[in-house]
């Protein structure tokens, strides 16, 4: 196998264990969004657009500055989009290029589109809309796995158990009996696979076509490459018999065989492998005078492509959905749009998140889901909670672990508790307690928080669920749990979360009045109990109604007959 | 897991044959003697003290394991882990009842033993934070699943179903031979209480409809004319009196542990032993064991049946 096949095998491997790994409970040591922190659009662009320095994305802009040494090798070894892209390739297996069209002259149409593209990207980060989660390599590849490939892996997954399962019990793999996987869903997931499935296509037309075109970590890269420290050499010996030229897959090397646009070659090595006459090496090179091509950046569509950015960032700006309009940010608020807990304030949120996917690859439930334009169009693929499909577990924050941005706080246990998402309103006219007198507390049940109440409340003739604003928070059980067809007779709004940039979470809701009561006997940090009321003991009843004849008791018990 | 078998009555009155058999043919002592002990074996037995200890008591009161469980057996436990609560919040059966009852199972010689529930909550969480997923951690063929997805459950009719005519059921739970409920003994916002027969539920692939178009109380009943357990063991070591099923609610440690064949009787026997919302209720003041009293399924009097309390 190819020295570079070696490096670039196992390094998606560990991508993917790492993606896959994403998920509850996940081990406090491991850092599963490693491969997007090593993103140059990541880093750059969440710095840009939140105008921050975000310690933890340093790594990428240390992947550019290797530049200056080392050239793209990042590209040829490690980043997973570009081997997928090789892979893709493979499949495709576009028709062999002569030597004069594989040529670094002849070849570059297209190739300043990618430099274009970061200046666009540039262009609306400085105004302060982020669109590299758009064309971040890092970002798009995750996204696809998470989205695509990795629901597909477990339903494959889950047909093979379902066929030897059983086969399992004969071979002495009791512990499989029962193994299954429960398959995720996701919302714009087609969209994501035909997107990216049609840029992999279009190795027809080239090989890495991606990586030579339309990558604009590649072009940042780029910058810094153009006369790395280690690069491409060709000695006296070369015969001119251009299999190199052929078989770059960056098409990198000029028609004369000898100069390399180090800007473009991921030193793959594949030239030196190919080259019979053993000419070409890679090598520390001091010299500056090895003449190399450059791209051509027409100044003047590098400014139309700067000025395009801005004035669609601008655009942006003024769309009327932008963060929930504008000026007055509650007018326009979707009433479903639930962020995950932890979530930065909604500017900062969509500022710094790259719509990667970890999180919702990660989420235990399911619940996370990417939007379409439910937050404006900057909130495409952000995150919100779909309560209705699932509900958002008490006992994890793994959405705010894996996010590489920081777009969502890594919370405590404790501290996730208090980080109130929404608040519960119940539907009465669609309550079958409410409206059609039905002994259901579904919601009453299952509340984590027990912030739903039973109460027995004039004019109805059952006992009815209640909701105590002041415990609720938010989580969406009751909403993924009402039995009721269609929507959900007790739904999740975004009234009264809380979205904090900083500080704890427990302290602002301590300071809102919500004060925390430690019981004795029972292990509740999670009820937010205002100051003023009773000693906890029996929150199933209210306090008015205990000296009624029925006070509110569960319809399981008869107490006159 | 047919109801004609496990019905107390149809018991006494196959004991007390073997017994006369036993009588006649004079040929194994310690068989007739073993029999004639079943004669005036209690009904219910409240066991008093440590969990582990309690519920061994209990079973042995009863005419030990073995009396249930025969060589070879499948069985299933049935507990509460719906909730990913700590046990001290008692909305799920303590790990030290569960595996108690699981090794007592391996002792009469059971294949297998399956502790198996449908949590409402995610069921990896569950199974972690109530500490029941590694409860029966060393013994041999013990199994701990929270099965939530379709492919575990089948098909099947309630025969006598008054309002629940036909559900899905654990497939594993009606391939097994013994069926244990073991159930934790709490409040429950919808039926008042939450013992062995509400407890049936967790059995259950999609309970949606037992609230939405059935009685749920009859229902209840219904289920338990199919999912009738042979033996059940209510963990009362502390009761969550209130803000049940889920909790968090007030908890009242008890230290008791109560055993039937009886699953109408040894939910009656919890609620008294316990206080509700507050206060005391009786047999009869909660509908589905009322329910389940007048079809016959069980017998919630307590005082025309015979309690044995152990003190460990």
């Amino acid at each position: 196998m190819r020295f570079q096949r070696l490096i670039q095998v196992p390094v998606l491997l560990l991508f993917l264990i790492l993606l896959w790994s994403a998920a509850y409970p996940l081990p406090s040591w491991l850092e599963v969004d490693l491969f997007l922190r090593l993103d140059p659009m990541i880093s750059l662009g969440s710095m840009v657009a939140a105008r921050a320095f975000l310690p933890r994305l340093i790594w990428g802009l240390i992947i550019v500055g290797l530049g200056l040494f080392i050239g793209r090798v990042f590209c040829g070894y490690l980043c997973p989009m570009g081997t997928t892209v090789d892979l893709a390739d493979w499949f495709v297996g576009g028709k062999k290029k002569g030597r004069d069209q594989n040529s670094f002259e002849a070849s570059g149409r297209c190739r300043n589109w990618k430099y274009l593209i970061l200046v666009f990207v540039g262009g609306t980060a400085l105004v302060g809309i982020a669109s590299h989660f758009l064309f971040s390599p890092l970002s798009l590849i995750t996204r696809f796995y998470a989205f695509v490939l990795y629901p597909l892996a477990l339903m494959v997954s889950n047909l093979f158990l379902d066929v030897f399962r059983p086969l399992f019990p004969l071979v002495g793999l009791d512990s499989l009996a029962f193994a299954h996987f429960p398959v995720p869903s996701f919302n714009t997931n087609l969209f994501i696979a035909f997107l990216v499935v049609g840029i992999l296509a279009l190795g027809v037309i080239q090989p890495r076509f991606w990586c030579r075109n339309l990558c604009p970590a590649g072009a940042l890269m780029g910058l810094f490459s153009r006369k790395p420290l280690f690069r491409r050499h060709v000695s006296q010996r070369c015969s001119k018999c251009g299999r190199c030229v052929r078989v770059c897959p960056m098409g990198a090397i000029g028609e004369d065989f000898v100069t390399t646009a180090h800007s473009e070659c991921t030193t793959c090595l594949r030239c030196r492998e190919i080259c019979p006459e053993k000419a070409i090496s890679f090598r520390i090179t001091r010299s500056a005078l090895s003449p190399s091509p450059e791209i051509d950046l027409n100044r003047r569509r590098v400014i139309t492509a700067g000025i395009a950015g801005a004035a669609t960032a601008a655009l942006t700006l003024t769309s009327l959905d932008h963060l929930h309009g504008g000026e007055n940010p509650r007018a326009l608020r979707s009433s479903r749009l639930i962020r995950p807990p932890g979530s930065l304030p909604e500017s900062q949120f969509q500022a710094r998140c790259v719509r990667c996917g970890e999180c919702m690859k990660a989420c235990l439930t399911n619940t996370l889901q990417p939007v379409w334009f439910e937050a404006g169009v900057s909130g495409l693929w952000t995150p919100k909670i779909t309560a209705r499909l699932a509900g958002c577990e008490q006992n994890c924050s793994i959405c705010g672990r894996v996010c590489p941005t920081g777009a969502i706080r890594s919370l405590s246990l404790t501290e996730k508790v208090f980080a109130k998402v929404g608040t519960a309103r119940i539907i009465k006219s669609r309550c079958i307690a409410w409206e059609q007198d039905k002994q259901c507390l579904i919601c009453d049940e299952i509340c984590p928080y027990n912030a739903i109440s039973s109460r027995f409340m004039p004019g109805q003739a059952v006992i009815v669920p209640v909701v105590d604003e002041n415990k609720c928070n938010g989580c969406g059980y009751c909403e993924n749990k009402c039995p009721v067809a269609g929507e959900s007779a007790i739904v999740v709004e975004p009234l009264g979360e809380l979205r904090l940039a900083s500080g704890s979470y427990r302290e602002k809701a301590r300071e809102l009045g919500l004060v925390f009561h430690a019981r004795t006997t029972v292990q509740d940090q999670f009820i937010l109990d205002s100051p003023k009321s009773e000693p906890p003991g029996d929150e199933g009843i209210p306090k008015e109604e205990t000296k009624k004849e029925e006070p509110g008791l569960p319809p399981g018990f008869i107490v006159r007959q | 897991m047919d109801r004609e078998d496990m019905n107390r009555r149809a018991f006494m009155k196959k004991s007390a044959r073997w017994a006369a058999y036993a009588t006649a043919a004079m040929t194994f002592p310690p068989l007739y003697a073993k029999k004639a002990d079943t004669a005036t074996q209690p009904d219910i037995v409240v066991t008093n003290g440590a969990r582990g200890p309690a519920t061994r008591a209990a079973v042995n009161a009863l005419g030990g394991m073995a009396r249930f469980v025969k060589a070879g057996d499948k069985v299933v436990i049935k507990p509460n882990m719906s909730f990913p609560n700590p046990p001290e919040m008692g909305s799920t059966t303590h790990p030290e009842v569960v595996r108690e009852l699981a090794a007592m199972c391996h002792e009469a010689g059971a294949s297998s033993v399956l502790v198996l529930d449908n949590p409402l909550r995610d069921a990896e969480v569950c199974l972690e934070r109530s500490g029941l997923g590694n409860a029966c951690q060393g013994l041999a063929g013990t199994r701990t699943e929270g099965l939530v997805s379709k492919r575990f459950y089948e098909h099947v009719k309630v025969p006598e179903g008054v309002s629940l005519k036909s559900t899905m059921v654990m497939k594993q739970v009606l391939d097994a031979n013994v069926l244990i409920s073991a159930p934790v003994a709490k409040s429950h916002s919808a039926t008042g209480v939450s013992f062995s027969m509400k407890g049936m539920m967790g059995l259950v692939y999609d309970r949606r409809e037992f609230h939405l178009d059935l009685d749920l109380n009859t229902a209840i009943v219904d289920l338990c004319t199919l999912l009738h357990a042979d033996l059940t063991v209510i963990d009362a070591s502390r009761i969550l009196s209130s803000g049940g099923p889920g909790g968090p609610g007030k908890v009242i440690p008890l230290n008791k542990i109560i055993a039937s064949t009886d699953m109408v009787a040894a939910d009656a026997m919890a609620l008294e032993q316990g206080i509700w919302y507050g206060r005391k209720f009786k047999a009869n003041q909660v509908r589905h064991i009322k329910i389940a009293h007048d079809r016959a399924l069980g017998n919630m009097d307590i005082a025309s049946q015979i309690v044995k309390e152990v003190g460990v």
